[in-house]
C-alpha cells in the first residue's frame, strides 16, 4: 500500500479543519458580541433627550450650546410632530423631556402618569400665518383669499392630530372657511413639512407658526392672523417619568425658562408670555 | 445472514408492500418486474422508509412492535441505484465517511481497498470519475462502514458488459474475501447465477418465489426466467451482451 | 447623524437582525423542505405573512406587542430591556421583515439537496445533526448565502415596520430608508438624494451577489449531475 500520498484515512486533515471552523466560529461571534456593544449608545454624563414639537427645532438647537457649556450634560433632540412624540411617549420611547406644541398632548401623558408632578410649565405661545412662496404671484390679504381659486393646494399639519394643523383648522372653522378649503387641503406630517411644501412649489400656501416662516428665506409671510383673532396657541414643556436624569432634564427646563432663553425665543419670533 | 421480515408492510402508490419471510443466506438476490417494490424494500430494511412490521437480522431487532433502530444504528451498507456519492467531497473522504463506527479501520481499509481497485482513484474528485469507477467507490464507501450487510439497489445496472463483468468479480471478492453478506436487487440472470444463494421475487409487493436459484430459473442463461412462468410470459429480459 | 453613521448604523442592524433571523430561519426552511406534519400550511402561510402584508400593519402588530404596555414589552420593560423605540425594535423589525425572504431561499436551496444523500449519510452511521451539517449545509451553501444577501437587502430597505415601532428618533433609531423620508419631508433634497444613492449602491450589491452565486450553483449542479 502506497502511503506516501498523506493520510489514508483523512482524520488529521478533517480535525484541522474542524479546529479552523472552530476558530471561525469563535472570531464571527466576538465580532457580534462587539458589533451589539457598538449599537448600545454609549453612555456618557448626563445626557438628556427632548422630544420637542417641529416648529421648535431652530430655536432649540440654537440654544443648546449655550446650555452645554454651562451644565456640562449633552442634549439629543428629537424633533417632530408633537402628536407622533406622544404617542411614542406613551409607547416607552426613551425621553426625558417633551416640549409639545399644544396642552391636548401633554395633558394625555399626564393622565397616563407619565410626567414628573410639578414640572409642567407654559413656556411659549406663538401665532399663525399663512406663507406662499417668495416670488408668487398670488395675492392673499386674509383668510378668505384661500378659498380663492388661485389656491390649489394647501398644505397644513395634519389638521387632526398634529398640533400646527389643529389650530389652523380651528382658525379657519371660526372664520367659516374650512368647508370651502378642505378639497385643497394636503395633510403633511408635521408644520416643518408643510413649510416645506410651499418652499419646493409643491403646495400654492400653507398655513404655518409665524416662528416657522421666520427659518425660512424661501417664503413670505403673506398674512399674520393676529393673535386675539387665532387659536390660544401654548407650548407647555415638562420632565418625563422614567427619566434616569430627572435632575439634569429639570435644569434644562430651566434654562428655557430663563432670560437668554426668552430672549432667543422672541428672537425667533415667538410669543413669549410675560 | 440471517433476515427476519415479519409481516413488513409499506404503503404504496398503487398497492402495499406485504411479505414475510425468513432468509438465510451469504448473498440474496430480490428480483421483479419494476414497480414491483424491490427498492422500497431496500429502504425498509435499511431504516430510511416508514413501515410496520418487525425485521430482524442475526437475532437483533432493527424494528418491531416495541422499538424502531435509527438508520444509523443499523450497521448496514446501503448502495442505491445511483450511487449516490457525496459530489463536495473527494474520494478519500467519501470513502472514509463512515468509516468512525467501523473496527479496525487500518487493515480493513487497506484491504477493500486493495478488493476494488481503488488505490488510483484516491485524491480524485467526484465528478472526475467514470460510471464504473463511482461503483466502486459507492461499494467501498459502504464497505468501510464495517456494515454487517450490504443492500445493494441494482449496482451494475447502467455499466457496459466488459464493465460488469469486472465488478461482478469485485463482489465475488466481497463475498469470499470480505465475507459480507449482501442482500442485492438486480435484473440480471449471471448476477443471480454466480452470486447468490438464494433469490427473491417480487411482485406487485408481494413475495411470489424464493428459493434456490439453480432449482428456480431456467437453465436458459440468456434470460432470467423462473420455471412455472408461462411460455412467452413476461420475465425479466436480460440485456442485450 | 452624518448620512455615514446612519448607513453604518443601518448596515449594523441589519446585520444583527440576519444573525438573530438566520437560527430560526435555517429550522423553519428546513423543516418546510423535509417534513411533513399536520398544519404544515398554517406555518408556511405565517412566515410567508410579512412578506404580502403591508408593512406598516406588521409594524403595528409589533408595536403592539413590544410597547411599553405590550405583552412582550411590559415585562421587557421592567427587566430594563425595552425594545420599542430602541435600536432593538430596528433589529426585531428588519429581522421579521426579512424572514420570510431566507425561509424561501433556504427551502428551495434545502430541497436541492438530493434526499439519497442524507440517507446514504445516516446509513453510514452519520447522526440527523452530522447528516445535516456535513452533506446538506455544504451542498445548500450556495442558495443559503443567497438567502442570507437577499435577507439582508430587504432588512436594509425596511421602512413600514420600523417607522411604526422605532419610531425615527435621530442618532438612535433612523434607518437608511427613514432617513430619507425625513429629508424629503423637510425638502432637503440633496441630503435625500445622497441617501437614496447609497441605498440603491447597497441593494445592487447584495443582489447581484445572491444572483452571482445562484448562478454558480446552478452550473455547478449541472456538472455534478452530468456525469454517469
Amino acid at each position: 500500500m502506497n502511503r506516501t500520498r498523506g493520510p489514508l484515512v483523512p482524520g488529521a486533515a478533517a480535525g484541522g479543519r474542524r479546529a479552523t471552523s472552530r476558530r471561525l466560529a469563535a472570531r464571527a461571534l466576538g465580532c457580534a458580541l462587539a458589533l451589539a456593544a457598538l449599537a448600545t449608545p454609549a453612555l456618557r454624563a448626563a445626557e438628556i433627550t427632548v422630544f420637542a414639537a417641529a416648529s421648535l427645532t431652530n430655536v432649540l438647537q440654537g440654544l443648546a450650546p449655550a446650555y452645554e457649556a454651562k451644565s456640562g450634560n449633552h442634549l439629543v433632540f428629537d424633533f417632530g410632530a408633537s402628536s407622533t412624540l406622544e404617542r411614542q411617549i406613551e409607547e416607552g420611547a426613551p425621553a426625558d423631556v417633551f416640549f409639545s406644541a399644544d396642552e391636548a398632548k401633554m395633558d394625555r401623558l399626564a393622565k397616563a402618569h407619565l410626567l414628573v408632578d410639578g414640572t409642567q410649565r407654559k413656556v411659549l405661545s406663538n401665532t399663525l400665518v399663512i406663507v406662499v412662496a417668495r416670488d408668487s404671484a398670488l395675492r392673499i390679504a386674509g383668510p378668505l383669499d384661500l378659498a380663492s381659486r388661485g389656491v390649489k393646494v394647501l398644505a397644513l399639519a395634519e389638521p387632526h392630530s398634529v398640533p400646527a394643523g389643529i389650530y389652523a383648522r380651528e382658525y379657519l372653522t371660526k372664520a367659516g372657511l374650512w368647508r370651502q378649503v378642505i378639497d385643497k387641503v394636503v395633510p403633511t406630517e408635521d408644520v416643518r413639512a408643510a413649510l416645506a411644501a410651499v418652499e419646493s412649489g409643491s403646495a400654492d400656501a400653507a398655513i404655518v407658526y409665524r416662528s416657522d416662516a421666520a427659518t425660512s428665506q424661501r417664503v413670505r409671510v403673506a398674512f399674520e392672523v393676529p393673535p386675539a383673532e387665532g387659536p390660544a396657541i401654548s407650548y407647555p414643556i415638562a420632565v418625563l417619568r422614567g427619566s434616569k436624569v430627572a435632575d439634569a432634564a429639570r435644569g434644562y427646563v430651566d434654562f428655557l425658562a430663563g432670560a437668554s432663553a426668552r430672549d432667543a425665543f422672541r428672537r425667533a419670533r415667538f410669543i413669549v408670555p410675560e | 445472514m440471517r433476515l427476519e421480515l415479519e409481516d413488513l408492510r409499506v404503503p404504496l402508490a398503487a398497492f402495499d408492500l406485504s411479505l414475510s419471510t425468513t432468509l438465510e443466506a451469504r448473498v440474496a438476490a430480490v428480483c421483479g418486474p419494476s414497480g414491483a417494490g424491490k427498492t422500497t424494500l431496500l429502504e425498509a430494511i435499511a431504516g430510511l422508509r416508514r413501515c410496520t412490521g418487525a425485521v430482524r437480522l442475526d437475532g437483533e431487532p432493527f424494528q418491531d412492535a416495541r422499538a424502531r433502530l435509527a438508520p444509523a444504528a443499523r450497521r448496514l451498507g446501503y448502495v442505491p441505484q445511483e450511487g449516490a456519492l457525496f459530489p463536495h467531497l473527494d474520494v478519500r473522504r467519501n470513502l472514509f465517511y463512515g468509516a468512525a463506527r467501523a473496527h479496525d479501520v487500518d487493515s480493513t481499509a487497506a484491504h477493500v481497498i486493495a478488493v476494488l481497485e481503488l488505490d488510483p482513484l484516491l485524491d480524485r474528485a467526484v465528478d472526475a470519475l467514470s460510471g464504473g469507477e463511482r461503483q466502486r467507490v459507492a461499494l467501498g464507501r459502504a464497505l468501510l462502514s464495517g456494515p454487517r450487510l450490504l443492500l445493494l439497489d441494482e449496482p451494475l445496472a447502467n455499466l457496459d458488459p466488459p464493465l460488469r463483468e469486472r465488478i461482478r468479480g469485485h463482489l465475488l471478492r466481497i463475498r469470499d474475501e470480505l465475507g459480507v453478506p449482501m442482500l442485492y436487487v438486480t435484473h440480471d440472470a449471471r448476477d443471480v447465477a454466480h452470486l447468490a444463494d438464494t433469490v427473491l421475487r417480487l411482485e406487485r409487493g408481494r413475495l411470489v418465489e424464493q428459493g434456490d436459484p439453480q432449482q428456480l430459473l431456467e437453465p436458459d442463461p440468456g434470460a432470467l426466467r423462473f420455471r412455472g412462468d408461462r411460455p412467452g410470459s413476461r420475465g425479466d429480459r436480460l440485456r442485450p451482451a | 447623524m452624518s448620512a455615514l453613521g446612519v448607513v453604518g448604523f443601518t448596515l449594523l442592524c441589519a446585520a444583527l437582525a440576519v444573525g438573530v433571523m438566520l437560527p430560526g430561519g435555517l429550522l423553519v426552511a428546513w423543516a418546510l423542505a423535509r417534513r411533513q406534519w399536520p398544519g404544515k400550511s398554517a406555518v408556511e402561510t405565517l412566515v410567508s405573512l410579512p412578506l404580502v402584508m403591508p408593512p406598516v400593519a406588521t409594524g403595528l402588530l409589533l408595536l403592539r406587542l413590544l410597547g411599553r404596555r405590550g405583552w412582550l414589552g411590559r415585562p421587557l420593560e421592567e427587566l430594563g430591556l425595552p425594545i420599542a423605540f430602541t435600536w432593538r425594535a430596528v433589529v426585531v423589525a428588519m429581522a421579521v421583515m426579512a424572514l420570510p425572504l431566507f425561509v424561501r431561499s433556504a427551502r428551495v436551496a434545502f430541497e436541492g439537496v438530493p434526499r439519497r444523500l442524507e440517507q446514504v449519510a445516516r446509513t453510514l452511521g452519520a447522526s440527523p445533526w452530522r447528516a445535516w451539517w456535513t452533506i446538506t449545509l455544504p451542498l445548500a451553501r450556495r442558495g443559503l448565502v443567497s438567502g442570507v444577501l437577499l435577507a439582508f437587502a430587504r432588512a436594509l430597505g425596511e421602512f413600514g415596520a420600523t417607522i411604526l415601532v422605532a419610531g425615527n428618533i435621530p442618532g438612535r433609531t433612523t434607518t437608511l430608508a427613514t432617513a430619507i423620508y425625513t429629508h424629503e419631508q423637510l425638502g432637503e433634497d440633496a441630503a435625500a438624494f445622497r441617501l437614496v444613492a447609497a441605498g440603491v449602491a447597497l441593494a445592487f450589491a447584495a443582489v447581484w451577489g445572491s444572483e452571482w452565486l445562484l448562478r454558480a450553483r446552478r452550473a455547478e449542479g449541472s456538472r455534478a449531475g452530468g456525469g454517469a
